[in-house]
C-alpha cells in the first residue's frame, strides 16, 4: 500500500478511536488537577500512564465496534499496521499538549 | 491479473485456492473437523449449511482473520496464512456491514483500488449515491455496493458471507450475473440462505454439516435427500 494511501487508513481508524484516546488524555490531566500535581511535569511516568491507557481503549473498541477490522483487512492490513501509528502519534501529541501547558502555567 | 506474490500457475492454467485441517471446538461442540475446501479461479463454490453450522467461521479461517492452529490455507500449494496480508490474493465480505460508515463509496473504492463507477455501472441508482457517507444509505444498498467493490476489487478470489442478504430480488438477479463475468478472472466462494439462487450460479456446492464439508456430486440432489431443499 502506498504510503499516502496508508495515511488515510490510519487516520480513519484514528478518527473513530479519538473520543477514547482524548477521554484517557483527559483522565491523566484531570486527576493532575485532582491530586494537585498541576501543572503537570513532561516526564516519563506520565508519558508511561499515557501509553497504560491503550490497552483499555483498545478493549473498549474491540467491545464497541467488534467488527470494525474486515475493512481493514480487506486493505491486507493487520492489527499492529493500524495501532503502531495510533499509540505513536496520540502519545507525541499528548506529550506537546502536556509541554505547552507546563510552559503557559510557569 | 491480480499483483499477487503466490506461486504462479502453469500459463492459462487457475489459481488454485485449498484449506484443510481445520479443527475447531467450542467447549465440547465440534465446530469444524475434517474439512477440505478446494476453489479455482474461473469458479463459483457454494457453501451451504444451517445456521451455525460454522460457514462464517471456515470463510474467516480461510481469510485468516480467525488463527486456527494447523489449519493450512494454500494458494497453488504454497502456504498463505493469514492470507489477507497477501496484497491481490483474496477479499472477503462478513455478515456484517463491511464499510466504515462515515466513509463515502467514492472514498471506499479509493482505499479498495477500485473503479467506482465501473464497479456500480450495473445499477444506475447507486452511481448516484457515490459521494454520500455510507451511514446515510439504505442497509440494502450498502451491501450492494460492497459486494460490488469486492468482485471488481483486483484480487484472485472473494469470499462472500451472505452477498444477497438484503438485496433487492431483482437487483438479486443482476448481481447474479455480475459474478458470472467476473468469474473468468477470479474465484468466488460464497455462502448465503438463498439456495435457488446460489445453485444456479455455483460451479461447485459444498455442504457442511455436524463440521463435516461435504463436495454433492449433484447439489439439488443432495439437498433434497438431506431435507435442506423441498420438491
Amino acid at each position: 500500500m502506498e504510503f499516502a494511501a496508508y495515511r488515510r487508513v490510519v487516520g480513519l481508524f484514528y478518527r473513530r478511536l479519538l473520543p477514547l484516546t482524548s477521554l484517557g488524555s483527559g483522565l491523566i490531566l484531570g486527576s493532575a488537577v485532582m491530586f494537585g500535581n498541576w501543572p503537570l511535569p513532561l516526564n516519563a511516568s506520565v508519558v508511561l500512564m499515557k501509553l497504560s491507557t491503550f490497552p483499555l481503549i483498545w478493549y473498549i473498541g474491540q467491545r464497541t465496534w467488534p467488527d470494525q477490522h474486515w475493512f481493514y483487512c480487506n486493505l491486507h492490513l493487520a492489527q499492529w499496521q493500524l495501532w503502531a501509528p495510533l499509540v505513536v502519534v496520540d502519545t507525541v501529541g499528548f506529550a506537546m499538549l502536556v509541554g505547552l501547558i507546563h510552559q503557559l502555567a510557569t | 491479473m491480480p499483483a499477487c506474490s503466490t506461486s504462479v500457475p502453469a500459463p492459462g492454467a487457475p489459481h488454485v485456492l485449498e484449506a484443510d485441517g481445520i479443527q475447531l471446538k467450542f467447549g465440547n461442540r465440534v465446530l469444524l473437523s475434517d474439512v477440505y475446501l478446494r476453489v479455482q479461479t474461473g469458479q463459483v463454490v457454494g457453501l451451504l449449511g444451517r445456521n451455525g453450522c460454522g460457514k462464517s467461521t471456515l470463510l474467516q479461517t480461510v481469510f485468516g482473520a480467525r488463527p486456527v492452529a494447523d489449519a493450512s490455507v494454500r494458494v497453488n500449494g504454497r502456504r498463505v496464512v493469514p492470507a489477507y496480508r497477501q496484497p491481490g490474493l483474496l477479499n472477503y465480505l462478513p455478515q456484517v456491514p463491511l464499510l466504515p460508515p462515515r466513509l463515502t463509496l467514492t472514498a471506499a473504492a479509493q482505499l479498495l483500488r477500485v473503479d467506482a463507477a465501473a464497479a456500480l455501472s450495473d445499477f444506475p441508482e447507486l452511481l448516484a449515491q457515490l459521494n454520500r457517507p455510507v451511514e446515510e444509505l439504505s442497509s440494502g444498498t450498502v451491501r450492494l455496493a460492497e459486494v460490488l467493490l469486492l468482485l471488481h476489487a483486483d484480487t484472485q478470489f472473494t469470499l462472500l458471507d451472505e452477498p444477497f442478504t438484503g438485496v433487492m430480488p431483482v437487483h438479486t438477479e443482476v448481481l447474479a450475473e455480475v459474478m458470472r463475468r467476473v468469474k473468468p478472472r477470479k474465484g468466488l466462494l460464497l455462502t448465503d440462505h438463498r439456495y435457488e439462487e446460489v445453485l444456479a450460479l455455483c460451479d461447485a456446492v459444498y455442504l457442511l454439516h455436524d463440521g463435516r464439508l461435504e463436495l454433492l456430486a449433484n447439489p439439488r440432489q443432495g439437498l433434497r435427500d438431506r431435507g435442506y431443499i423441498s420438491g
